[in-house]
């Protein structure tokens, strides 16, 4: 999720498409489109992946939308219960949710970039108390639920977990596992050897 | 080299143990025993029925082989762990306990429970405790920063439990919110 070049979390999350409305006419380049024309004319919309839309945008050929995953209809969700939200619905199972805001935010200006950030970060906040419980609930169990229906709001949770909070839930888990066993284990075997 | 993935994030929970091992505790022993050089130091005579200090690792190893009696750390008993565990339970912040206490504890109580007074007790004493202490590490949780958190007297094992969480979630946030100081240069 950083820019580095060779992190790839970040080139996963760069594959999501973003709608770019072109301000001028670009010649030849009309595939981009997946259609058959040759030119793009303006104002043409075409969803165009981010790591392709870094440089359209920079060069001024086309504006950018913010795309559906970020629009409002997922802020005002966010806002009411930051934990109902499904994020792997928005950006596919083992997508980035987190990772493509952050794309977008670097090129936004200013003012739009801050709001993009206390969207995310507020996001992040409400689930990550929702993660290390579920985590160390599941420490014990494994990664086999229970079956009831009181578990199916906590499993439609982690079903909704993005790529990231993903990783977080495994490393809270697998500590809270390693700890548990510890203390669980009364095995004094290993204290001396028996004469 | 190639560690598993959850060793590179964090000690795992035998090393800690190893570590709190090196404390010293005194212990009473049984059988005579003459200075002796060991890696981490000399220790001895023994000469019963005198007490002396001796590291953990040795005092269990002895206690196993019912070679000597542990005498239990002033922290190791009912009164104190209840009047901990009432402390715990009133205030909002971590109450002062020794920083490796799970481990010298359990070491202890699995080696030599006949030597702690009511172990039983202890044991349900000091699993309160952890719970009480694990919901509030939760709450601090909740006021997670991209920029520091500071959870004072929390100790070696629920530190540990804790850090490769909370270093990744601390990452997360820095990248999210790192917006203040980029701020992008192109876009009208």
């Amino acid at each position: 999720m950083d820019n580095d070049y060779f992190s790839i979390d970040a080139i996963l999350a760069e594959n999501q498409k973003i709608q770019c409305t072109f301000k001028v006419d670009v010649p030849e380049v009309g595939h981009l489109g997946g259609g058959n024309d040759r030119d793009i004319k303006a104002p043409a919309k075409l969803p165009i992946p981010m790591w392709l839309a870094y440089i359209i945008l920079l060069s001024e050929w086309a504006d950018l939308t913010i795309p559906a995953p970020f629009g409002p209809r997922v802020r005002n969700a966010l806002k009411a219960d930051p934990r109902s939200v499904r994020l792997s619905a928005l950006v596919g199972a083992g997508g980035l949710w987190y990772g493509f805001g952050k794309m977008i935010m670097d090129i936004l200006d200013d003012e739009q970039a801050n709001i993009m950030s206390d969207v995310l970060t507020k996001a992040f906040r409400g689930r990550l108390t929702e993660v290390i419980d579920q985590a160390q609930h599941f420490a014990t169990l494994g990664t086999l639920g229970v079956a009831g229906s009181a578990v199916d709001a906590a499993q439609s949770f982690r079903e909704g977990l993005d790529g990231t909070e993903r990783e977080l839930f495994a490393l809270a888990q697998e500590s809270s596992k390693r700890t548990k066993r510890w203390y669980e284990n009364h095995d004094k075997a290993r204290q001396g050897t028996r004469r | 080299m190639a560690l598993p993935q959850p060793l590179r994030t964090s000690v795992s929970p035998q090393e800690l143990e190893l570590i709190a091992s090196e404390q010293l505790v005194e212990i009473l022993p049984l059988i005579t025993m003459e200075k002796t050089a060991f890696i981490s130091g000399a220790y001895g005579p023994l000469r019963p029925p005198a007490k002396c200090r001796i590291p953990l690792w040795m005092a269990v190893n002895l206690k196993v082989k019912k070679k000597c009696h542990i005498i239990p750390p002033d922290w190791l008993n009912v009164e104190f762990l209840q009047e901990r565990l009432s402390r715990e339970t009133s205030y909002p912040e971590f109450s002062q306990m020794p920083f490796r206490f799970a481990e010298i504890a359990k070491a202890i109580l699995d080696a030599a429970p006949d030597d702690v007074q009511n172990a039983e007790k202890v044991r349900s004493l000091l699993k309160d405790l952890r719970e009480a202490r694990q919901a509030k590490s939760r709450e601090g949780l909740a006021k997670l920063d991209h920029s520091e958190l500071s959870l004072p007297n929390l100790c070696s094992m629920e530190i540990n439990e804790l850090r490769p969480f909370f270093i990744h979630a601390m990452g997360v946030l820095t990248q999210l919110s790192r917006e203040e100081q980029n701020g992008a240069a192109e876009e009208p």
